[in-house]
């Protein structure tokens, strides 16, 4: 479907941004810049050692050159807008044009020079979260480097001694830029090819964000309150699915840069975890499982064998999780008439609507938000509502789908007979055992 | 001579009566009209005649079958209350001291017979004020002064109604928004209450809670009682301004006070225009005139208080011999030898001093009044447009984003509530800012026409603001 040639070609890649700095600028290569939220085709290498690319969630892999024996990659930090889902954006700050920044791909024993341009108001530096590299490279502002000050340009080399999944994110000032979605994926691919060889290879990093409604600037101090669960700065429905051939063997590389842990939960499928930051885990330690708990900090990698076809959902298991912006003091109102509430609401707030009375399931109806702020369950599947928000998405296995095709094929066409469905008369109420008091009095 | 006398007199009284007041048709009430139409710009009308009476009725009737504007009040209150007509009776009889004093002194004629012994005298007198003859003219323009006064003073007491029934009127309006603002905020306060309680029976609202969320109902219901009072007061009130009894208790008043204007009236020479027309001003300057003239006849007096002139006739009669006839006259003085006259000399001179000062004092304060009325008058409308183009508006504004919130359950419902106490706090400040402009300009109004009475700034709050209000406008 994407030829490399016409990957490179696409619009995808904006322009070359200019480099300050007395490093000369002939010697420092273009920083390309996304403009787009959608997971961009994966990024095949038209120099160096071959592999088989990884595919970014809602993001894209950065383009390198060769130099000598030397890949060279230039990462921009600078204040980006993220749009979180349609209906949303969030100031950010992140590398060369969105937050999380591109996926830099790498084979086992590949030299990197990475160029790092300061476009943020304040110093910043790039931490390589999980490579063996020399402690010069590590990027701990003030015990490793100084720290990058605005406007100026670092470069990191270092070889890289394992292949794994990896992250990078800054050590200057962390809580605050990490908060503002400073953050990336790294992959190094091994460099024997037929090394656990996947047909796909998906790759996220999950981050929290605590963005009050109406607001466009996320709070930097939050710890714990977080309204924003996002996969790669997105919530569903703006994740993208994972369109999966049938028969596929499917990788799925989770980092996780929030301040919680999240059980990542797969429907449908058993899969076992094959890789940590630590890297890889051997086959005799692996165990199958269908939810993993990723841990703050931390890489999960699962490979599974995508032998189900359907729409399987894909998420984060604590129910909030999968909600978008929620009011925690809001009173639970179950077991109150809908014509109760109405009443007390109509006038109060006549556009608003009395829900809760029976649950929070707010079916088709479109509820006015105030601006920026998406619906805290949202999605509409070939049955309905899915109500569903932040860290979810669906993976989508079908027969017909091509080796490199990663276009969203649409809902799944159930065989006859395979989906559940209402029965004419329910089952009469089982007979339940009697307690052994005898029957109460109604008192008047 | 008692012909000459008597013809003398009569030549005299025809010659110096040549100013002599009749009666007017209308009691001097052209001018209060004049008076009054200038400055409020009304009709009034001195009920005299059953046809008056008549007339007056049909143009009240006319007027309470609408919704009354602040200016139809004033006119059914210039028409029916009889206060007012009292106050123009008082011109009527004011009237009649004019042309009383403009008349000359009747001539007192005296027969006097003395019998005695068989003998018999017949004294007959012509008596003759000549000095009140003399001084005819003086008191004859001094009366009309003072009729003039009177007029002013009725113009007053119709203008001062006419400030009376505006405060009035727009208490009452002020009173009935207030009622529906607070009935409004009753209704919701129920239904939340409601809601409290049945949150209580899920178990959802604890007791403490549901008691905070009862309690906005509980203060509104209070609230909604005084206002409904105060309402009720103000408009009896405005009845009472009106004249209005029985049947036409039933007037409607509008709901709600209108719109403040688009800008408020610039008076750059509100203090001249004060001093040219309050009508009280206008009093105490003719007062002054009035005692300028007293003072002139005071000048021409001081030596001659009273001077009886009379011309006497006596015929005598005695048994023993022919009656005899006896002619003269008899002149009394009274001669001001122990203080000279300059007693009430000195006396009306203090007074006429006084009264300058009065006036020079009373036209410092119209000044002074005129300016103080035009501030708050441009504070007032500060204050309240601040209200309808500030705050009301963000009101507006939050009330809409908290209930976006409450849809997309960012909020509780409880929420709501608390906002709408907030709001509603708002609202009730806005009523009292525009009640206070509304009264203001009432104000403004006799502070350059004068008949106001009571100082502007002395308008009571009223409404008391529920502790709940913290931005119900406060103090003036």
């Amino acid at each position: 479907m994407f030829s490399r040639r016409r990957f490179l070609g696409t619009a995808a890649l904006v322009g070359a941004s200019a480099v300050q700095g007395r490093v000369q600028a002939a010697s420092i290569p273009e920083a390309p810049h996304m403009d787009k939220v959608v997971m961009q085709p994966p990024l095949h290498p038209i120099s160096g050692p071959d592999y088989r690319p990884v595919v970014t969630l809602n993001g894209w892999s950065l383009p390198f050159r060769m130099n000598g024996d030397w890949k060279e990659f230039h990462l921009v930090a600078e204040p980006v807008v993220r749009e979180f889902a349609e209906g949303m954006k969030v100031n950010l700050w992140g590398y060369n044009g969105q937050s999380p920044g591109p996926t830099i791909e790498a084979v086992e024993g590949d030299k990197l020079r990475i160029f790092v341009t300061n476009r943020l108001p304040e110093y910043t530096s790039v931490h390589w979260h999980g490579m063996i590299i020399p402690s010069g490279m590590d990027g701990v502002g003030g015990l490793t480097q100084p720290h990058i000050q605005p406007g100026k340009t670092f470069v990191y080399e270092f070889e890289m001694k394992k292949s794994g999944t990896f992250m990078y994110h800054p050590h200057s000032d962390e809580m605050v830029q990490m908060a503002m979605g400073m953050m990336g994926m790294v992959v190094v691919h091994p460099r024997d090819p037929s090394f656990r060889p996947v047909d796909r290879d998906f790759v996220f990093v999950m981050s929290t964000y605590r963005v009050d409604p109406g607001t466009y600037l996320p709070h930097v101090n939050e710890m714990t309150d977080f309204n924003m669960w996002t996969w790669n700065a997105r919530v569903f429905p703006g994740i993208d699915p994972l369109p999966v051939r049938l028969g596929d063997k499917v990788r799925v590389r989770i980092g996780n840069l929030s301040m919680t842990n999240h059980p990542i939960h797969l429907h449908g499928h058993s899969f076992a975890v094959t890789c940590t930051d630590g890297g890889w885990i051997p086959e005799s330690a692996q165990y199958p499982e269908t939810t993993t708990d990723v841990p703050v900090g931390a890489v999960r990698v699962f490979d599974v064998l995508a032998d189900n076809p359907g729409d399987w959902a894909f998420h984060c298991h604590k129910s909030h999780h999968t909600m978008n912006a929620m009011g925690h003091d809001v009173r639970n109102l179950i077991g109150v008439s809908r014509k109760d509430l109405a009443k007390a609401v109509g006038k109060l707030a006549p556009d608003g609507m009395a829900m809760g009375s029976t649950g929070m399931a707010m079916g088709n109806m479109e509820m006015p938000t105030p601006d920026n702020t998406l619906p805290m369950m949202t999605g509409t599947g070939q049955f309905g509502p899915i109500e569903m928000g932040g860290m979810f998405t669906v993976m989508k296995i079908r027969e017909d789908l091509a080796r490199d095709d990663y276009r969203d094929p649409g809902p799944y066409k159930f065989p006859q007979g395979t989906v559940a469905y209402e029965v004419a008369a329910p089952a009469p109420e089982p007979a339940r055992q009697k307690s052994g008091s005898p029957p109460m009095k109604h008192k008047m | 001579m008692t012909c000459h006398l008597a013809r003398g007199l009569l030549v005299l009284t025809a010659f110096s009566v040549s100013g002599c007041a009749a009666f007017s048709p209308d009691s001097g009430m052209s001018a209060v009209s004049e008076l009054t139409s200038r400055a409020i710009n009304k009709d009034v009308a001195f009920v005299r005649t059953a046809d008056g009476a008549g007339a007056v009725e049909a143009r009240v009737h006319q007027l309470l079958a609408r919704t009354l504007s602040v200016e139809s009040a004033v006119q059914i209150a210039l028409l029916n209350n009889k206060g007012l007509q009292a106050a123009y009776n008082e011109l009527a009889l004011a009237e009649t001291d004019l042309v009383e004093q403009s008349l000359p002194p009747n001539p007192v004629f005296a027969v006097s017979r003395i019998t005695g012994n068989g003998a018999s005298e017949i004294e007959r007198q012509v008596v003759g004020d000549i000095l009140a003859l003399a001084t005819l003219p003086f008191r004859s323009e001094i009366a009309r002064e003072h009729f003039r006064q009177a007029q002013l003073r009725a113009a007053l007491a119709t203008l001062r109604l006419a400030a009376d029934v505006r405060r009035g009127y727009w208490r009452a309006v002020a009173g009935n928004e207030m009622v529906a603002l607070l009935t409004d905020a009753k209704a919701t306060a129920e239904s939340t209450a409601q809601l409290a309680v049945k949150l209580g029976e899920t178990g959802s609202l604890n007791k403490l809670d549901q008691a905070r969320e009862q309690v906005f109902y509980a203060e509104t219901t209070a609230d909604l009682a005084t206002a409904r009072q105060m309402a009720a007061s103000s408009r009896e009130r405005l009845a009472r301004l009106m004249g209005l009894w029985d049947g036409g208790l039933d007037f409607r008043l509008p709901n709600a006070l209108p719109p403040l204007p688009r800008r408020p009236l610039t008076l750059p020479s509100i203090e001249t225009d004060a001093v040219a027309h309050r009508i009280d001003l206008q009093i105490a300057r003719l007062e002054l005139v009035a005692l300028a003239k007293a003072l002139n006849l005071t000048e021409a007096t001081r030596f001659v208080t009273l001077l009886d002139l009379a011309g006497i006739a006596r015929r005598t009669q005695d048994p023993e011999g022919p009656s005899f006839r006896e002619r003269g006259f008899d002149v009394q003085f009274q001669i001001p030898i122990f203080d000279g006259g300059e007693v009430r000399v000195r006396q009306a001179a203090e007074t006429y001093n006084l009264a300058f000062n009065r006036l020079t004092e009373r036209a410092v304060n119209v000044r002074s009044e005129a300016r103080d009325a035009y501030r708050i008058y441009r504070s007032s409308y500060d204050i309240a447009s601040h209200y309808q183009r500030e705050i009301i508006p963000l009101r507006k504004i939050i009330t809409e984003e908290m209930q976006l919130r409450f849809s997309s359950m960012q909020v509780d419902i409880f929420a709501l509530l608390t906002e709408a106490r907030q709001r509603l706090a708002s609202l009730r400040g806005a009523i009292d800012a525009r009640q206070r402009f509304f009264l203001a300009q009432a104000d403004l109004q006799t502070a350059v026409n004068g008949g106001g009475g009571v100082p502007a700034a002395s308008s009571e709050n009223p409404t008391a603001i529920a502790a709940a209000a913290p931005a119900a406008g406060g103090g003036h």
